[in-house]
């Protein structure tokens, strides 16, 4: 992950002040620092979505492609995730720096969403053995400024909301040879039920409290962190200490239920700020790059 | 040199079982079936590419076999723990080694190395302790389904994953501020995998380097669980490889026992209310706590045969 060096004295009044419930920028513990979130930025991908939360930039594209089922699920379709640390989000992150991050990330992810209720696989299926759509998502990362994993997921959810993906049928001829065709009218789509897919909440232990959405000073003075995966319903589906230090049995415990009350109110957030965007329709402004 | 001596200095012949062709070489064994006359390039042929177990195709057919199993298997208490077999101190060759066993058939050997001095003293500087590097590799045939190819990115990005969960692990545990500009390595190599490789491998690992002799707070002791299917299913301890294949829910955590701290969770499944998974964490601590002096007593075992190894290694000298 980035880092920033800290002094000592600077360490020493980030942990008093969230002894006191008082972050740097007058934050609570438990408060996020102001999404922004935009979906359809990039018109060549079948979805997309971009979020800003205060310095961490995250693009997220889905491209939606037709390949074979695996050999274990095969009326199921997969997902599979990519994660690109670009060397604009810190210098750190120059040549082959981001792989490590990235291959980290993607791995939580392919985590998070292994568990079969997250999203309806079933779906994605054309032919039972045969032929299926494959998601791939690909998120870039523009800016580190700490909590990649909650605005990671944030895009990833917003993205897969946005993802229409064509209906296709599969002809087969008498000879044996198989027919793509793609039905005419490009509003007819297929859209993904994102309700149950869960986000990431990351739980930084600071002295003895633990905050939600740590920036990169607060990253720097927490010595472990709890990642928790929440769905809207408030059910956990994944766990990951990260971090070098330990942790107490019982702050785990605390930090499980923070993350789930934490996790709850970001659902409803997104899902009335994706509904919200939905229902604009054609008549939204669309903001891009530097708004 | 006469004839009788260079003889003598030749290596023993092997004998064949077939007859070899006039072609080829006269270490590999000739193939039954070919003619004496055509010689078979063993080398070039490899086989397809992609190749699957014939399970894969039997289980799709009917669900009967797998009803078999899950009857042959008794209803195990879920609160039970799994004999565990931990040896350290085996291999010659590391500073420090050991070798993990549990119940359901899952063999870990695990080798560790003191300091050493760091290869890039640029990033270790910066850091101030020092570093710990963890390894971790699956034998190919480790796993009860299709053969992993050794060489293939999906293998390798699944032992950076696991190398990775290893050293967040061992890290908490480890007093790398005593070793400035150091680096520890430690590899674990999973022989079988018969469920809660990845805790077995907490463990191993913990005891190698304790065996080398570093510095550590203490020993970490890892513990999986998993759930099973179903409506109200309990959380199991110290799961074997079907019940981990049915799971619906899978957890590993590491315990430091002596401090009672949390070195590493690790879990992911089906959806579940914050107490469920709270009540599995309990459960998995109680099985490192009550793992602890299994490993203790192995490093004990292991210092004192190596106290009278030296010992009789230094009246036979004297």
């Amino acid at each position: 992950m980035a880092s920033v060096v800290l002094s000592e004295a600077e360490k020493l009044y980030i942990v008093h002040g969230i002894q006191e419930d008082l972050r740097v920028d007058g934050r609570g513990c438990e408060d996020y620092r102001c999404a922004e979130v935009e979906t359809d930025v990039v018109s060549n991908t079948s979805g997309s979505a971009r979020v800003k939360l205060g310095h961490t930039d995250i693009l997220v594209g889905v491209k939606a492609e037709m390949g074979t089922p695996k050999l274990e699920k095969p009326d199921e379709g997969y997902l599979e995730f990519f994660v690109d640390c670009s060397a604009n989000a810190t210098p750190e992150f120059e040549g082959r720096g981001g792989e490590e991050l990235g291959t980290e990330i993607a791995n939580t992810f392919y985590r998070v969403f292994s568990s079969e209720s997250s999203i309806d696989l079933k779906s994605l299926c054309i032919n039972p053995r045969e032929h299926c759509w494959v998601l791939y998502v690909d998120v870039l990362l523009l800016e580190c400024g700490g909590n990649l994993f909650d605005a990671i997921s944030i895009a990833v959810k917003a993205a897969l909301f946005n993802t229409r993906i064509p209906k296709v049928r599969i002809l087969e001829d008498e000879e044996g040879s198989k027919e793509i065709e793609l039905s005419d009218d490009p509003y007819d789509c297929i859209r993904l039920n994102v309700d149950d897919v869960p986000c990431i909440v990351t739980l930084s232990k600071i002295g003895y409290r633990h905050v939600v959405d740590a920036t990169l000073q607060e990253e720097a003075c927490s010595l472990a962190s709890l990642l928790i995966s929440v769905t809207s319903k408030g059910a956990l589906t994944s766990m990951k200490k990260m971090g070098k230090g330990s942790l107490d049995p019982e702050s785990i415990f605390e930090m499980m239920e923070t993350g789930r009350r934490v996790g709850k109110s970001l659902h409803i957030a997104l899902q009335k700020i994706l509904d919200e965007e939905e229902s604009l329709g054609t008549s939204r402004q669309k903001v891009g790059f530097l708004g | 040199m006469n004839k009788s001596s260079l003889s003598r200095l030749l290596p023993p012949r092997l004998c064949l079982r077939g007859r070899a062709g006039p072609g080829s070489s006269s270490c590999l064994p000739p193939c039954l079936f070919s003619p004496p006359t055509m010689p078979l390039d063993h080398r070039r042929l490899r086989g397809p590419e992609e190749s699957q177990p014939p399970e894969l195709w039997a289980a799709g057919t009917g669900g009967v076999p797998e009803k078999e199993e899950e009857e042959d298997a008794a209803p195990q208490d879920p609160c039970a723990l799994r004999p565990l077999f931990a040896r350290a101190g085996l291999l010659s060759q590391a500073e420090g080694s050991a070798y993990v066993e549990l119940g359901g058939g899952t063999k870990v050997l695990c080798a560790a190395w003191g300091p050493r001095e760091a290869a890039e003293p640029g990033a270790a500087a910066a850091v101030g302790g020092g570093r710990l590097l963890c390894e971790f590799y699956r034998a190919p045939f480790a796993g009860r389904g299709a053969r992993r190819r050794p060489g293939s990115a999906a293998e390798r990005d699944a032992e950076r994953e696991a190398a990775a969960a290893l050293r967040e692990a061992l890290e908490p545990a480890v007093r790398l501020a005593r070793y400035p500009r150091a680096r520890l390595a430690v590899s674990a190599l999973l022989l079988q995998d018969g469920g809660s490789a990845l805790a077995a491998a907490i463990s191993a690992a913990a005891l190698a380097l304790a065996d080398a002799g570093v510095e550590m707070y203490d020993l970490v002791v890892g513990c999986a669980l998993c759930r099973s299917p179903g409506p109200a299913a309990a959380w199991m301890l110290q799961p074997g490889e079907p019940e981990e294949r049915r799971a619906v829910a899978r957890l590993t955590v590491a315990l430091l026992p002596a401090l009672n701290q949390v070195s590493a969770v690790l879990g992911g499944g089906q959806g579940s209310p914050p107490d469920d998974w709270a009540q599995a964490l309990r459960l998995g601590l109680d099985g490192c706590h009550r793992l602890y002096p299994v490993l203790r007593q192995s490093l004990l075992r292991a210092s004192r045969r190596r106290d009278a190894a030296a010992a009789a290694a230094t009246t036979t000298t004297a």
